[in-house]
């Protein structure tokens, strides 16, 4: 269909008001709206990741694609039922206690969710305690950690010993970035994983949920 | 005060003219007065509201303008640091130029074997033995985060490290208000009391806010803990261009400024006059790595902004030099931290730091901070600009070696050669002479040096009762914070 390319071109062009207007004629025309996400939203975006992996396209042309797909889907999701809501899997994610920074996390979610996850963020310094609690209510797949000073990423450890005295350890993937974390310091505090940046973390977010 | 830096003989560097100057600080001040700052700190708060600021929301703080003038009025112009046998180390004034290593890498380039690895003790103390020899490093920060202690006394132990192995001023992190506490403690013991740290500071903090205008409850903890001891400290935002600080030069100076002027008000409202150094810095984020980079041609034109913004508010400056995103010791590294450092020095920044930093701050190398010794050295002579005294002249000299003659044998050039710069590391000796001495590159060459010193240099120690104060002050910190020895 004509309509679904044209809307893809938008989300690569990271024309927001041209997405918006489009999807709400299609969901006029009644076309289905899982459809218009799946042939029209999702397509866009991921040409466009792959354009930034092969570096035709730069990060913040990245975020206005995200940006315009977001759009959209705000605009066809309360026509889906949650069940039916295509995703890749949730993430439940928090800049640790005692750090306020959270650029490179929110990077990380809008990357996460360009690849269809479903993000639950916590926000800017967040205790272990907090992160049990939210574990125990949204139940998610995967738990992202972030912390960009040398003094708070040491505070990591804390909240994968709190998950694991809670039982809860088990049942989640636990994942850490940020400019200090290593794949090294990843190992030592029993993290699952790690990533460099966001656009790895997505890959590492669909390898740990695939398993 | 005009804004620019005067080196000597009329050597003179500015990046902003005084109008640009006053542009910024007025587009900063209206960020303030209209958007304001989140402060996370319930005394910093009060100390705002009940001088006049609006405050809503419990933490959301609008500034007037006159707060911010009233703090950039009582603040000192100059501030002395002084080494640890109290002799004057650092002259922040004019267009006055130190640098310093950096602190907290997590990867230590060992100059032995070569391996990338995490930082030990010992390593530490002799990476700051290191610091001390070299003539033109002039402060010692903590070099690398320490992977062998308990995680709660890294700052403390780091401190320690540097007070026995060097003898120069320091440039101090510390986690928290508590951290910063026993640091004050033990660089009184060296100095001999707490009055006396006062008078004559060993060390400053470096403290930041978090990117866009917020100040966590730790760094405002120990800005009014710094204000209050007088321990000379900036408020200095690490600015993420395009991420957390516009993309723009202009744009990332305004917010930046902004920033660090939140925290003066504050730390002047605690203590006026209490010595505040002021800068910030600019790592641009890279829109295909998502890597904040270190030294870009946009970071150096920024601190060439930032130095003229110290001079118009008659501060001292802080800023950064030396530093590079390479991973080894290659041509990358030396260009980056070259530029760095040569544009440091002409902006006149009274304290640069960072030399030494490899891979964005998150490596540091010892041989690499040997070839910045070296270039320091340069850019430090050309500072002296040319004079233009009779002498200098060589008039007379001239007339003396006349047409066809030779200055070498003239008692000219005996007098004044030694003026000029001498290599120490770069190699100026013809092919077959290097080729006899083993055709090393400059990094080889820096590396056997970095070893020679390690082996060689013995700094003066502290004494035994300042020695046993730390381990004391250390031991009570280990029951405080419940680590194991």
């Amino acid at each position: 269909m004509a309509e679904f390319n044209k809307m893809s071109e938008m989300v690569i062009a990271g024309d927001f008001a041209g997405v918006k207007a489009l999807t709400q004629k299609m969901i006029d025309d009644q076309v289905d709206p899982i459809s218009i996400i799946n042939d029209g939203l999702m397509p866009g975006m991921n040409v466009v990741g792959v354009r930034f992996k092969a570096g035709d396209m730069f990060v913040p042309e990245v975020m206005m694609s995200a940006k315009a797909m977001a759009a959209g889907i705000e605009l066809v999701k309360p026509l889906i039922a949650e069940s039916n809501m295509p995703t890749a899997g949730k993430v439940l994610v928090g800049t640790v206690k005692g750090d306020l920074h959270d650029i490179g996390k929110k990077l990380v979610n809008m990357m996460l969710e360009s690849a269809g996850f479903q993000i639950i963020d916590l926000g800017v310094d967040i205790a272990p305690a907090k992160f049990v609690e939210a574990v125990k209510e949204h139940k998610p797949d995967v738990v992202g950690m972030s912390a960009l000073l040398t003094t708070t990423m040491l505070s990591m450890k804390d909240t994968i010993d709190a998950l694991k005295e809670e039982g809860l350890r088990d049942r989640v993937k636990v994942i850490i970035g940020g400019a200090p974390v290593t794949q090294s310091f990843a190992e030592q505090i029993g993290a699952d994983g790690y990533a460099p940046d966001a656009a790895a973390a997505t890959d590492l977010c669909k390898q740990l949920t695939a398993n | 005060m005009a804004v620019g830096s005067l080196h000597h003989n009329g050597l003179f560097f500015r990046t902003l003219t005084e109008e640009q100057v006053q542009d910024i600080h007025r587009a900063s001040c209206e960020i303030l007065e209209q958007t304001g700052m989140v402060i996370h700190h319930e005394e910093a708060v009060e100390l705002l509201r009940s001088a006049g600021a609006h405050v809503e929301a419990g933490n959301r703080v609008y500034f007037p303008t006159h707060l911010v003038e009233k703090a950039v009025a009582s603040a000192p112009s100059r501030v002395t640091i002084y080494n640890r046998q109290g002799k004057p180390a650092m002259y922040l004034e004019g267009s006055k130029v130190y640098f310093g290593t950096g602190s907290d890498t997590l990867n230590y380039l060992d100059p032995v074997t070569g391996e990338r690895r995490s930082w030990r003790q010992e390593d530490v103390a002799q990476a700051v033995r290191v610091v001390d020899y070299l003539p033109q490093i002039d402060f010692v920060m903590s070099m690398g985060l320490l992977s062998d202690v308990d995680r709660r006394m890294i700052n403390r132990e780091q401190y320690a490290l540097m007070l026995q192995n060097s003898v120069k001023p320091q440039v101090v992190i510390a986690e928290d208000g508590d951290t910063l506490k026993d640091i004050i403690e033990m660089a009184a013991a060296a100095r001999g009391g707490k009055d006396k740290l006062k008078q004559k500071p060993l060390f400053m903090l470096y403290t930041e806010p978090t990117s866009p205008l917020q100040q966590p409850r730790e760094s405002t903890d120990k800005l009014l803990i710094a204000a209050e001891h007088g321990v000379p400290t900036n408020f200095a935002c690490g600015g993420v261009a395009g991420a957390s600080v516009p993309t723009t030069v202009g744009g990332a100076l305004v917010q930046a400024n902004a920033e660090a002027l939140s925290g003066l008000v504050i730390h002047q409202l605690k203590a006026p006059g209490a010595p505040f150094i002021y800068g910030y810095g600019n790592s641009p984020m890279d829109m295909r790595t998502m890597q904040a980079v270190y030294g870009t041609p946009e970071a150096v034109m920024f601190q060439g902004g930032l130095v003229n913004l110290a001079q118009y508010y008659q501060l001292p400056s802080w800023g950064y030099a030396g530093c590079s995103n390479s991973k080894v010791t290659d041509e990358q590294a030396v260009m980056e931290a070259t530029m760095f450092t040569l544009m440091g020095a002409l902006q006149g920044c009274n304290m640069m730091h960072d030399v030494y930093y490899m891979e964005f701050g998150l490596t540091g190398s010892l041989e690499f901070l040997l070839i910045n010794n070296e270039v320091i050295g340069r850019a430090r002579r050309m500072l002296d600009g040319i004079a233009t005294d009779r002498e200098s002249l060589a008039v007379d000299a001239i007339k003396r070696v006349g047409p066809g003659g030779n200055f070498l044998g003239d008692e000219h050039t005996a007098k004044h050669f030694k003026e000029n710069w001498l290599p120490e590391l770069s190699d100026f000796n013809s092919y077959e002479n290097w080729a006899a001495l083993g055709s090393k590159t400059m990094a080889e060459r820096a590396r056997e040096k970095v070893i020679a010193i390690m082996q060689s240099h013995q700094p003066e120690p502290v004494s035994a009762e300042v020695q046993s104060r730390i381990a004391e002050i250390l031991a009570q910190a280990r029951v405080h914070v419940g680590a194991k020895e």
